[in-house]
């Protein structure tokens, strides 16, 4: 590579993107000065749906977030994705993809936060799983890609059908989707604890906490700024937002908040123990992700004043300070090629800012002092502590193992002998992560607005207002032991990695071995072989399988034939001279019906059925029934050459093999007895309808008075535009869908 | 694909006749034989006829056979918001408008209702899904032939 690559200009799709989280970051900015706002339009009245948006201090906190973190990871992605698509050799024009989705993202997050109807929030809750499905995919040329998409689309999907469960059960059991409303009418019982649960697992899932974790790691195959924004502001972070949202009514049944604090302590023990053992900056640092939430969630599992508002402050800090080690994490790659720890070091001296960035970020997310992090530990151990010793203690363990790996994730990188050669980067790759590490340190020193904020959206989990003061105090108060303990037990783990790598990677290979990942792989195998077995049942013996529908239904009818009473069934009218040219027609069709049991070679045959079609078209016209004749004509036309197109695609022997083909005598005979048959039924069951007299007020006279009130003339089309237009979508959509599966059968047999 | 030149310039010159009858079918739906389905079939069979005439490589040239996939969904699409436009502003499914009471708009003879909007997704879908299942038959058998 000669000079490296070449300096992009910001492209048209990436500046959009950036204004777009521009523009909504001043919206927020006004709004939540002037006092927040609400928008309540009405949406789909006939089934009581609102349009309702508000915003109040909790969707503030995370609008806030997903904006301005969206506007400097978007900065940044604007000079990353142009080097992503060089890197696999793909047009530069690719890049509004990324663009587009993130900016999709990002809409659906405010729309997300702000919505007061659990029915919208759903709407969004989805949006947000399908624009991340095509970010986490955007490498599809890449296997991996692909499936760890569709994996973070499964288990953040499929848990989502559960909340929509949750929300109907609140629907049917006080009649309505408003969260204020339901705030007010809920109370303690096993509905709302069932329902709030359910939802509660699909927020789980999508905040990667345990057992569902594993999608997090896996959806790191993203381009680096897809997971600097989705994996520490925006979507996993939508998880704890949806928890807090509804917490008041998970605060109605202490045994899910009980619950909540098992996972997240579970998720904060285990995502720190696989995020010390990793190797990839990236899976290091999704890890860390899913160990982060692990507090928020504990955190909420606490609840009450003190559980809220460490949990939203936690939010706030930890968004700023990872999305920035997640691209620093990218800069290194882009840098020196590597993604690996153990193959990196040095950069110190070689990218300065990149490292006091970095390292002001990972000191938040260790909770040193003097950062923004030192708050949420300090509001965390607070929160600990009042529950009890035990919680205080895993609290400081945790704690540890967070320092431990922001440790070594920062000397990792920056410190130790320089390896390797250094490529020059675009300063757009440097300076969001210097800015969020700036933000990180003022926080430390200036923490009042960041407090007002992470207050007022903690007052809206807590249903009440909350204490939350945070400020250094120079003294043995418990929290600032725990925070010396932290660090005690961080450096040691840190000096001692080397010992303890045995067993961390131990701990690694027991969840490859064994983890709730096999499940989903299983599940999935399963499904596929399910898949494919129906489909083989299906198609093999078509024949027959058709005529074990069509035989007792035929059984059925001639039944019905010999036991309906005869009196009038059969009566002989009379044939007029009009009558000739519709008598001539049906000779016609029932010489060609015949015919059609003679040839053996397939065209003729197709051409003789159509024969038929085209004989019975012209009775219709006959008697009246143009549109039906209109159709009939153009049915039997297409049909006819489809037929001949797809007999192009089978092989001539094999037409001519078929074709010579000779049944054998007993076979014949069977196919005789059932076509006589059913001739003879099909003929009496025909004449005794047509002997019966016509309904006088039968649906015909009906749907002919009402054509003129429909705006038409023509009773056929109005009936399949108006009176019957729901068959008529479904029958479009089936024709829709069979094209679909003609293309696609067609195409996997030329590949084949 | 040898055809004379007679049947070229005859299918050539049919072409533009066949969409105009399609699309009358189409508007005079409402008020005398024909419907979208209809005027979608006549419409591909039209197409269907320079595949014929031209071969599949020609017409493909010729005409955006591509976008017929884009076409059917444009029309399942119309036909969808036909069902749930109504029900955003409070009626029911695919309530039509004007209501039995009210008069249409009238462009000349041609009167505004939404059944025909509904009728014209039925129409593209129609036509997009015979043109794609014709091209892609086609397809398969001219690559069979290479």
């Amino acid at each position: 590579m000669s000079g490296g690559p070449t300096k992009p200009a910001v492209s048209g799709s990436a500046a959009a993107a950036i204004g777009a989280a521009a523009v909504l970051l001043v919206a927020v900015a006004v709004l939540w000065a002037s006092g927040g706002g609400r928008i309540d339009l009405p949406w789909a009245p006939a089934w009581d749906l609102r349009l309702a948006f508000g915003v109040d201090g909790l969707a503030a906190l995370y609008w806030y977030l997903a904006a301005g973190v969206g506007v400097l990871v978007f900065t940044y992605a604007s000079a990353y994705v142009p080097r992503h698509l060089a890197h696999d050799e793909r047009p530069r024009a690719e890049e509004w993809r990324v663009h587009a989705a993130m900016t999709l993202f990002l809409v659906s997050m405010v729309g997300l936060v702000t919505s007061e109807d659990l029915i919208l929030l759903f709407v969004f809750w989805d949006l947000t799983a399908i624009a991340s499905w095509l970010l986490i995919g955007f490498d599809r040329q890449k296997r991996e890609a692909r499936l760890f998409a569709l994996m973070a689309l499964l288990i953040t999907t499929v848990s989502a059908v559960l909340m929509l469960i949750g929300i109907l059960m609140l629907r049917a059991e006080y009649g309505t989707t408003q969260l204020p409303e339901l705030f007010r009418l809920a109370e303690p019982g096993t509905t709302v604890a069932v329902a709030a649960g359910f939802i509660a697992v699909s927020a789980l899932a999508k905040s990667a906490q345990v057992p569902l974790h594993f999608w997090l790691p896996r959806a790191m195959a993203a381009p680096t700024p897809v997971s600097a924004y989705l994996h520490s502001a925006a979507m996993v972070a939508a998880g704890v937002f949806l928890i807090s949202r509804i917490h008041p009514l998970l605060a109605l049944e202490p045994a899910l908040l009980d619950a909540l604090l098992v996972i997240g302590l579970a998720s904060m023990a285990l995502g720190g123990v696989l995020s010390l053992a990793a190797d990839e900056f990236k899976r290091l640092l999704a890890f860390s992700t899913v160990s982060q939430y692990g507090y928020v969630t504990a955190m909420l599992g606490v609840g009450g004043s003190a559980g809220a508002a460490a949990a939203c402050f936690y939010v706030l800090a930890h968004a700023l300070a990872k999305s920035a080690l997640f691209m620093t994490a990218g800069a290194v790659t882009e840098a020196t090629g590597t993604k690996l720890l153990s193959e990196s070091g040095g950069l110190a001296r070689r990218m300065p800012l990149l490292a006091a960035g970095a390292g002001a970020a990972a000191a938040g997310i260790a909770a040193l002092p003097l950062t923004i992090g030192f708050f949420k530990d300090e509001l965390f151990f607070k929160a600990a502590a009042e529950r009890g010793t035990w919680l205080a203690i895993l609290a400081v363990l945790g704690a540890g193992l967070t320092f431990a790996y922001m440790a070594r994730f920062w000397a990792g990188i920056f410190l130790g002998a320089p390896k390797g050669d250094v490529q020059h980067v675009e300063r757009r790759l440097v300076w969001p992560v210097a800015f969020l590490g700036a933000l990180v340190v003022v926080g430390g020193v200036v923490v009042a607005p960041f407090a007002d904020l992470a207050r007022s959206a903690a007052d809206v989990t807590n249903g009440g207002p909350v204490d939350l003061k945070v400020a250094y105090h120079l003294d043995t108060r418990t929290e600032n032991l725990m925070a010396l303990g932290a660090w005690a037990t961080g450096l040691l783990l840190f000096a001692g990695h080397a010992v303890i790598t045995p067993a961390l990677r131990w701990v690694e290979r027991a969840g490859d071995a064994m983890g709730p990942e096999r499940l989903y792989w299983g599940g999935l195998r399963l499904l596929n072989d399910l898949s494919d077995r129906a489909h083989d049942f299906e198609i093999r013996d078509l024949r027959s399988r058709v005529a074990a529908v069509i035989v007792p239904g035929g059984g059925l009818v001639a039944l019905g034939v010999v036991l309906t009473p005869t009196a009038g069934a059969y009566a002989v009218g009379s044939f007029e001279t009009e009558d000739i040219a519709l008598g001539v027609t049906l000779v016609v069709c029932a010489i060609a019906a015949i015919a059609v049991t003679f040839p053996r070679g397939h065209l003729a045959l197709a051409l003789m059925l159509s024969g038929v079609g085209f004989a019975l078209a012209t009775a219709y016209a006959l008697i009246g029934a143009s549109d039906v004749a209109l159709v009939a004509v153009l049915i039997e036309t297409i049909f006819a050459l489809l037929f001949v197109g797809v007999y192009a695609l089978v092989p001539q022997q094999v037409l001519r093999r078929e074709a010579r083909r000779v049944e054998g005598r007993s076979r014949m005979v069977r196919d005789l007895v059932i076509a006589v048959a059913s001739g003879i039924v099909t003929t009496l069951v025909v004449w005794s309808a047509l002997s019966r007299p016509i309904p006088v007020d039968g649906m015909a006279e009906r749907h002919i008075e009402l054509a003129d009130d429909a705006h038409g003339q023509d009773v056929v089309t109005v009936i399949l535009a108006d009176f019957r237009g729901l068959d008529t979508l479904v029958e479009i959509t089936v024709v829709g869908v069979a094209m679909i599966i003609v293309a696609a059968a067609v195409r996997t047999r030329t590949r084949a | 694909m040898t055809t004379s030149a007679l049947t070229r310039m005859i299918s050539r010159s049919l072409l533009a006749p066949t969409l105009i009858v399609a699309l009358a079918i189409l508007v005079k739906g409402y008020a005398s034989v024909g419907d979208g389905f209809s005027a979608g079939v006549v419409a591909a069979l039209g197409i269907l006829l320079q595949m014929l005439a031209f071969g599949r490589d020609q017409v493909t040239a010729d005409l955006p056979i591509h976008r017929a996939p884009l076409v059917a969904m444009t029309g399942l699409f119309i036909g969808f918001a036909v069902l749930a436009v109504p029900v955003l502003t409070g009626g029911a499914p695919l309530e039509h408008w004007p209501p039995p009471d009210e008069k249409p708009i009238y462009l000349g003879t041609v009167e505004l209702i939404t059944a025909v909007v509904f009728d014209i997704g039925v129409f593209l879908l129609v036509l997009g899904s015979c043109v794609k299942v014709i091209d892609a038959l086609a397809g398969a058998a001219a690559e069979d032939d290479a």
